[in-house]
């Protein structure tokens, strides 16, 4: 892992809203490297903080403090990110399959659209690369003609990660891309998610569920009120954590996987 | 509490929603579950599997959407619930049958007070004492702290979670028999998640309510539930007691249970459930399982669904090849 090269840095980053006496600092003073085709996970509670570094990292709200690079070039200049290109190279799944898709654009028009700015081709070469992926997210072509909301909530998902995936990305942010969908179609999510990690692709994964983040991912960082309260493997971190609030997080998972932690807590 | 009497008994029910020209397309067919007095029955299943249709057949709110119960029977206490008027739906919903909704967020009303919002939910019934204090009371009952600042307070001021609490107080102002809570934990954190289970385990222990709770995440309904209910294309395939459930005895059981994250090793294999759910109005003769079936043999693709094996009450299946289930 650590021959790796590293993608992306993110250096002492901070995120204040507003300001005076209301503000809020949302993200305080968190570093995190994400190396080649590597899968991190970032977890936390609702108000953590989590989204806000997500934003910042794929460069749609600029730091108060704090610098992010990739493949060592200072991603913002000011309020302005990518100026010098790669903003194709992070690419970003948002949470809500409902909103993040045009409701009157098809699947195949939603990726041909975004191939075409990506990869300066065709309509025709735009919309054989858009079928091309949309089949590897498991979106035949009769449902890539279909408008968005005939689609589940799983296929708009995968439909948004063609997307993500039409600018040939290097690093893939999902922020909480699973917690909207239910059980069977967030299986075939991380399936797939896991053939783009053969792939070579880097993964962040946001979310609260950490059956999810222990699944996928290969190393995590625990966020709570803006600051990274642990990090490190996660299996590490799942077998043996050392913060109290990792332990209650883990307890709270139904099923198996928090079972172990509980036992633990009554302890 | 006599024991031939269920608390609620779902027979065979179809639910259909007219279209134009008098066409009728079926939602929900071969719908088949029970619930005693205070039993916590689960039921899961895929969206558009009609477990939310289910429940609005049970608090009479299908009409609303031009839906209604078309076949079958949806017996609230031996009360056929088909055949009863606006009128004494009025005296059952609400008050003897709690509704928790989906949506926490969007729950209670965003321009009343939480005290006003009780106070609504408790002007529809009998009770001693002012409304303050049974209003207090009821926050007590949903384990919310600082009652007196959070009685003051508008829904945007809260958490989703205490959002949740209240729509549960809400619907526990009458203490109803049976409380139906709707993908309650739905976009809220696994935290809170947990302490909302628990929450509604105490309610089900102190009061003796019973909760039909409905989830597409089978490991939390394993963990809460006495019974668990599964659905797939408006048919009930599988129901069952939890503890026999850990040996499913359906396929689309099996499937769901391996695409569990919760049990699966960390990058291991998943398994997924081929294809997707049968379109409503584009069911197949035979089992609506069987094209994604990994056991399908030629008797599933004809004639109508299987009917779910055994005696109510059971452990049920409705698979024609159940006792093949994990033969191959």
């Amino acid at each position: 892992m650590s021959k790796r090269d590293v993608l992306m840095e993110v250096e002492n980053v901070s995120v204040t809203f507003g300001s005076g006496s209301n503000s809020v600092e949302a993200v305080k003073n968190c570093s995190l490297t994400v190396h080649e085709g590597e899968p991190i996970g970032i977890v936390g509670e609702s108000g953590s903080g989590k989204s806000t570094l997500a934003r910042v990292m794929a460069g749609l709200q600029p730091p108060s403090a704090g610098e992010i690079r990739f493949r060592g070039d200072n991603v913002f200049k000011g309020n302005k990110s990518f100026q010098s290109g790669n903003r194709n190279q992070v690419q970003m799944v948002f949470q809500d399959p409902y909103g993040s898709l045009n409701p009157q654009l098809n699947g195949l028009s939603a990726v041909a659209e975004a191939v075409r700015f990506h990869a300066k081709v065709g309509k025709d070469e735009a919309e054989q690369k858009a079928l091309e992926l949309l089949e590897r997210m498991g979106i035949g072509r009769l449902d890539a003609l279909k408008q968005p909301r005939q689609l589940s909530g799983g296929q708009r998902q995968r439909v948004s990660v063609a997307r993500a995936l039409s600018a040939s990305p290097s690093v893939l942010l999902a922020d909480e891309p699973t917690s909207a969908i239910d059980q069977s179609a967030q299986a075939q999510l991380l399936k797939l998610f896991l053939g783009l990690l053969n792939d070579g692709l880097a993964i962040v994964l946001v979310s609260h569920d950490l059956g999810v983040i222990r699944y996928l991912t290969k190393r995590v960082y625990v966020m709570k009120d803006g600051v990274f309260v642990e990090s490190g493997d996660t299996e590490t971190v799942f077998n043996d954590p050392q913060e109290d609030y990792t332990k209650m997080l883990l307890a709270s998972i139904p099923g198996e996987l928090g079972k172990a932690a509980r036992a633990k807590l009554k302890k | 509490m006599t024991s031939d009497v269920k608390l609620l008994d779902i027979n065979n029910v179809a639910i259909g929603i007219e279209r134009r020209k008098r066409e009728t397309l079926v939602l929900v067919r071969e719908a088949n579950f029970d619930v005693n007095y205070g039993e916590m029955v689960g039921i899961v299943g895929e969206s558009g599997s009609g477990k939310t249709m289910i429940c609005r057949s049970i608090i009479g709110t299908l009409q609303r959407r031009g839906a209604s119960v078309i076949g079958g029977e949806v017996l609230f206490e031996g009360l056929d619930l088909r055949t009863i008027n606006e009128a004494k739906w009025k005296s059952l919903r609400g008050k003897v049958i709690g509704y928790v909704p989906q949506s926490a967020l969007a729950g209670p009303n965003p321009v009343l007070t939480i005290e006003k919002q009780l106070a609504e939910a408790l002007s529809q019934v009998d009770g001693e004492g002012s409304m303050k204090n049974r209003s207090k009371e009821l926050l007590d009952l949903v384990k919310i702290r600082r009652v007196d600042t959070v009685m003051k307070q508008y829904p945007y001021q809260l958490s989703g979670g205490m959002r949740q609490r209240v729509m549960i107080a809400c619907a526990l102002a009458s203490r109803p028999k049976l409380l139906i809570a709707d993908e309650p934990t739905t976009g809220l954190d696994v935290t809170v998640q947990s302490q909302i289970m628990e929450l509604l385990r105490e309610i089900r222990r102190d009061l003796g309510t019973a909760i039909i709770l409905i989830s597409h995440d089978l490991a939390l309904v394993d963990e809460v539930c006495d019974k668990i209910v599964v659905m797939h294309a408006g048919a009930t395939v599988e129901v069952g007691p939890t503890s026999s459930m850990a040996k499913p005895r359906h396929p689309y059981t099996v499937a769901l249970n391996s695409s569990r994250i919760d049990v699966a090793k960390p990058g291991g294999e998943l398994i997924t459930i081929k294809g997707n759910p049968p379109s409503v109005g584009q069911w197949n003769p035979g089992c609506r399982f069987a094209e994604r079936c990994d056991y399908v043999q030629p008797d599933c693709l004809v004639g109508d669904h299987p009917a779910l094996s055994g005696k109510k009450g059971d452990h049920q299946s409705a698979c024609l090849h159940a006792d093949k289930i994990g033969k191959i």
